[in-house]
């Protein structure tokens, strides 16, 4: 069993890349900070792979494509991913084009070519990483919540010719996390205490992605969140404006 | 200002020289309002292109975001607008086809135009909306309703400016309004552009008369996000009789 994990130097991606390894996948590890992986690929031997791949940057991601032709994969995971939170006029122009890149078309870049070059096994699996902000809304983090949502309605869109090609998706909308990007994100004085560990939502997304599930909410918490944000939606995003955006410092990007 | 009473506003409508963009151009400045509309295209006469001295055009290529938000905001100071009350961020293109064979130039471009351009100009031109209390409008697509395997990136393009809407709009509430409106297909020249031919289905796409004059209503009205169907378009036949402030 083949695996791609992209943003697997740390938080999910991490979390999904050492569980993967502990599965027996041979997992094929994409990130900027290959550094950060050393240690896995030394752990695992040649189960793992590090690859260097910059997802801001198109040439980048194409070089990681190539560097991966002839594999087929059963599980592609489109994880990488940044934010950048303040209020929308405060965060300059460069950090949304970059945000835009990484979250939005690095992705659909990788999933459009990974099909077209026949590099995903028969039955194999796509999971699109977005948000719980696509069911609630995010000010403060308006461009992040947006490129999330398109990413899911990309993944609604491709799923039926994907599945022509023999290529499932499953798109995942995970909640707040205890991870480095959260805590960076988060306002100040915020409690990790609700937040769900990156290694519990690993083992959700795997086990979801063993099954024939298209979208996923991960944790009851996130579940009841989609629930209220789908009901009620300018409720859900008044909320996430006192709950996030009117405690937020400054810019972060 | 009283409600019914007229003055001119200033507007500016990005994709105006062709389809949706074109006909509010000429419908907002037939109302008495100053119009500065860009585009892709370069147009040699202004007023003979448009047919009326109150736009000023300006070509803005949104394939290149940076660029094209600098144009806008200098062609701003240099007709000496300290204020905007309406921007329609309405150009955008699209590519039909199978997602998997979608090019990734293809996907970077319509990423480029349909997204990164609208941020780029509600940053650029936020102070200036903020001054007047002025209205955002996205045009939307109304493919976003449902999985769209033929028009993929395009698709997710829309799907990424609703987000933005429903998260900015409250971020903005009490400064200046965003909303954000989908059409459905209309008879426009967008999808030849994206080189398709609808055939005889382009009989049933709306007509852009109707799709504008629905548009109209809904800035009218303030609509924060409406799926513009065919009905509705159909119903704002009947709305002559509003007269608005926009």
């Amino acid at each position: 069993m083949k695996a791609l994990v992209t943003g697997a130097a740390k938080g999910l991606g991490r979390a999904l890349t050492e569980e993967l390894l502990q599965r027996g996948y041979e997992v094929i590890a994409a990130d900027v900070e290959t550094e950060r992986l050393e240690d896995l690929g030394i752990a695992h031997g040649g189960a793992c792979s590090i690859r260097f791949a910059d997802m801001s940057n198109t040439s980048s991601v194409l070089r990681l494509l190539d560097s991966v032709d002839g594999v087929k994969f059963d599980l592609v995971v489109l994880n990488a991913g940044v934010s950048a939170t303040g209020k929308f006029e405060e965060i300059p122009t460069f950090a949304y084009d970059k945000l835009i890149d990484i979250n939005l078309r690095a992705p659909i870049v990788l999933a459009s070519s990974l099909v077209r070059l026949q590099a995903m096994a028969k039955g194999g699996k796509i999971v699109f990483v977005s948000s719980l902000s696509h069911a609630m809304g995010y000010p403060g983090a308006s461009v992040y919540s947006a490129s999330k949502d398109g990413l899911a309605q990309y993944a609604k869109s491709v799923r039926k010719p994907f599945k022509k090609a023999g290529v499932r998706v499953l798109t995942v909308f995970p909640g707040p996390m205890v991870t480095e990007q959260a805590e960076k994100h988060a306002p100040p004085g915020s409690s990790a205490e609700k937040r769900m560990a990156p290694e519990k939502m690993a083992r959700i997304i795997l086990a979801a992605s063993r099954r024939r599930s298209r979208e996923l909410y991960p944790g009851y918490r996130a579940y009841a969140a989609m629930l209220l944000g789908k009901t009620f939606p300018t409720l859900a995003t008044r909320l996430m404006r006192k709950g996030i955006f009117d405690k937020l410092d400054g810019p972060v990007y | 200002m009283g409600r019914n009473q007229r003055r001119s506003h200033n507007i500016l409508i990005t994709g105006a020289t062709d389809g949706i963009g074109l006909l509010l151009a000429k419908a907002y400045a037939a109302r008495g309002h100053q119009i500065l509309a860009t585009g892709r295209r370069s147009v040699a006469d202004d007023e003979a292109f448009f047919g009326t001295p109150s736009i000023t055009y300006v070509t803005a290529d949104q394939s290149d975001p940076e660029h094209a938000a600098q144009t806008i905001t200098s062609t701003l100071s240099e007709l000496g607008w300290k204020e905007l009350d309406l921007v329609v961020l309405n150009g955008a293109v699209g590519w039909v086809g199978p997602p998997e064979e979608e090019s990734t130039g293809k996907i970077s471009e319509q990423i480029d135009i349909n997204f990164k351009a609208p941020v780029h100009f509600a940053l650029a031109l936020s102070p200036l909306l903020f001054q007047a209390k002025g209205r955002l409008v996205f045009i939307g697509s109304s493919a976003i309703t449902k999985g769209r395997g033929g028009f993929a990136t395009y698709c997710a393009t829309k799907a990424a400016l609703d987000g933005l809407v429903r998260s900015l709009a409250e971020e903005w509430r009490g400064r200046a309004s965003v909303s954000i409106l989908h059409p459905g297909p209309t008879r426009t020249e967008m999808l030849r552009k994206a080189g398709v031919d609808p055939g005889w289905k382009r009989l049933l796409f709306t007509a852009p008369k109707r799709v504008v004059k629905a548009i109209q209503v809904s800035i009218r009205r303030g609509e924060q996000r409406r799926i513009l169907s065919r009905f509705f378009c159909f119903r704002c036949r009947f709305t002559w009789f509003q007269e608005g402030r926009l």
